[in-house]
């Protein structure tokens, strides 16, 4: 029988460690929501993001605080010229999805190279130590980074969410989503919000490689995983769901950290892949919740019961 | 000599690559992205059978080439169950879990490789033999995919790419085509990562990763998708151009890594001064004469 404790351990470091994966998840989910785009170039937004925190941090012996900003604008200055020069240029030119997907994934890995080139190809870390000291609270060791990285997870979440329901750019930004061509006919220039899509996605990223890059080594090859952990969790969630994405996010880094419990370590990064896998051919709608379900037949219900009253 | 030969035989397993995965991607209209990976099952297939199984390099070359068909369909017939975008993603999960296990297995060398793969051909006839074996391998797989696609089952991949439902509406089989066009591209794939594996003879899983299936999907599209010779120029272009600064006396660590700018460099480059592809595509099948002249 496997201790409580160790149970407790997994599941905590699981859930601490899935708060980069939420914001990973959060900024590609945005881009493909609204820009309508499978952002694979959100992993040489992650690489840009990581080595600028790196080069104040690590290399110039710059404070934190100035890395994590940084990195924050490295994100948001490669996404909104990442739409400005690509996409904006795709779209125009009508460019197939295909010819979309290769535009990203190419300038993930240009951009991956061009570290190589200046960083090296050995994995390095933003701070000297990756320890970080611990306190025991009933018998679960909670690290002095997993606090800040779940709370400014959790902080990144209600902002979006209040940014988008609240502020004049945010509601912009669903209004594209639901229907871009009705949105330019009230007056929303799309191109604008796709471009404010591209800075609030960086935000996340950068923030979300901050949290990594503290936390782990990186190397110039490393965001191409973590971003397909984004890509897994944003179809699983349901295409247009954001939090959706997550949740999945969560559910997902809590069930391939937690899987060491039965399976050897070395098996984790097959899990991810036969999720994604499995995602996709079963559930490309994304998972739905029964009692989502209820709700919808239910709301239906009432909504033809109302018309046969009227 | 050495090198040059490795160049070329490189280029020869590139043509039969991207030529096949042109049929399915293109003709077929299937965006999968997961071809490598039917690379890998035809070199690891044949390079076990042969060093651990005793079987006649010439017979496991085959059977690496059936085995990838055989993993090909089996992966097709759920897959081909979403299309465009999702098919797509759902081919990179395929690729990467199957790296993924093979990185894991002991038996395949794991993620430190396979080595001791037995040679052919080479160390009887020498490396120009080899040469001369992918060439022929390569104008093969160029003559089949043409006279697939300019014949009555290349009209049928067009009418099923224009218009899918359309097509079953005129009762044919949409399902069994799209099945067969995967199945053979991945064949052939199979073939070249055998032909690969006996004379490189080390393979690891890194070689069949997502970056190989971004550099073979450029060469189709930058060749010219859809065309006999677009991803045969594609893959000439991509695979010597970055080979010329190999010549320049420097470091292994930094000339990887600028190969690989000096490739995606020029895929960007390309995508935007020339989207249409080095080869445009026409149509593929022109009326015999005009509307008007009938």
């Amino acid at each position: 029988m496997l201790d409580p404790a160790i149970i407790g351990q997994i599941l905590w470091s699981s859930f601490a460690n899935s708060s980069y994966f939420v914001l990973f998840a959060l900024a590609f989910a945005l881009v493909l929501k609204v820009n309508g785009v499978f952002n694979f170039a959100q992993g040489g937004v992650m690489t840009a993001a990581f080595y600028a925190a790196y080069t104040i941090v690590g290399t110039a012996k710059g404070p934190g605080w100035l890395g994590f900003i940084g990195g924050l604008a490295a994100a948001v200055v490669l996404g909104i010229a990442i739409e400005v020069t690509g996409f904006r240029n795709l779209r125009l030119r009508r460019a197939s999805p295909l010819f979309v997907f290769i535009f990203t994934l190419v300038l993930t890995e240009l951009i991956a190279y061009i570290a190589m080139l200046i960083f090296g190809t050995w994995p390095t870390t933003i701070f000297p130590s990756l320890y970080w000291p611990v306190t025991l609270v009933g018998g679960i060791a909670i690290s002095e980074w997993d606090v800040p990285a779940v709370l400014s997870a959790a902080t990144a979440c209600i902002a979006l969410f209040l940014f988008l329901r609240f502020t004049r750019s945010g509601q912009c930004m669903i209004a594209v989503a639901d229907n871009s061509e009705l949105a330019e006919l009230y007056g929303i220039e799309r191109n604008a919000i796709y471009v404010h899509t591209m800075a609030v996605a960086g935000l996340m990223v950068g923030l979300g490689m901050f949290l990594f890059g503290a936390r782990a080594q990186v190397q110039p090859s490393t965001s191409i995983e973590l971003m397909l952990f984004a890509v897994v969790a944003s179809i699983a969630g349901g295409i247009g769901n954001l939090w959706g994405a997550a949740l999945t996010a969560v559910v997902l880094g809590i069930i391939q950290n937690g899987s060491v419990l039965v399976l050897p370590s070395e098996w984790q990064g097959l899990l991810l892949y036969i999720f994604l896998f499995v995602a996709i051919i079963f559930f490309p709608s994304g998972i739905k919740l029964p009692t989502r379900k209820l709700k919808v037949s239910r709301r239906a219900t009432e909504l033809d019961g109302e018309s046969q009253e009227t | 000599m050495d090198y040059i030969y490795s160049v070329v035989i490189l280029v020869g397993l590139s043509i039969i690559l991207a030529s096949s995965f042109n049929l399915s991607i293109g003709y077929g209209g299937l965006i999968s992205i997961a071809h490598p990976v039917f690379y890998a099952i035809g070199a690891y297939a044949s390079a076990l059978l042969s060093r651990d199984a005793g079987v006649p390099v010439v017979v496991s070359i085959f059977v690496g080439a059936l085995v990838a068909l055989v993993a090909s369909v089996m992966v097709a017939l759920p897959s081909l169950r979403v299309s465009g975008d999702y098919l797509m993603i759902a081919s990179i999960g395929f690729q990467l879990g199957v790296l993924e296990l093979i990185k894991n297995v002991n038996w395949t060398g794991g993620a430190g490789g396979l080595t001791n793969i037995p040679a052919f051909i080479a160390p009887t006839f020498g490396r120009e033999a080899y040469v001369l074996l992918v060439l022929i391998a390569a104008a093969l797989t160029i003559l089949i995919i043409y006279g697939i696609a300019h014949g009555p089952i290349g009209r049928a991949m067009s009418a099923m790419r224009d218009d899918e439902l359309a097509f079953m509406a005129l009762g044919r089989n949409a399902t069994s085509l799209k099945v067969g066009i995967f199945a053979l591209g991945s064949g052939i794939a199979g073939f070249a990562g055998a032909l690969y594996a006996h004379y490189f003879r080390y393979l690891t899983p890194e070689q069949f990763d997502i970056l190989q299936s971004s550099a073979l999907l450029t060469m189709v599209v930058v060749g010219g998708i859809r065309t006999a010779w677009g991803p045969v120029i594609g893959a000439v272009v991509l695979q010597v151009l970055p080979q010329a600064i190999a010549f320049l006396d420097l470091p292994t660590s930094f000339l990887g890594p600028l190969q690989g700018l000096l490739f995606t460099g020029l895929v960007l480059i390309f995508m935007f001064v020339r989207p249409q592809g080095l080869v445009s595509a026409g149509a593929v099948w022109r009326p015999l004469r005009r509307s008007g002249a009938a």
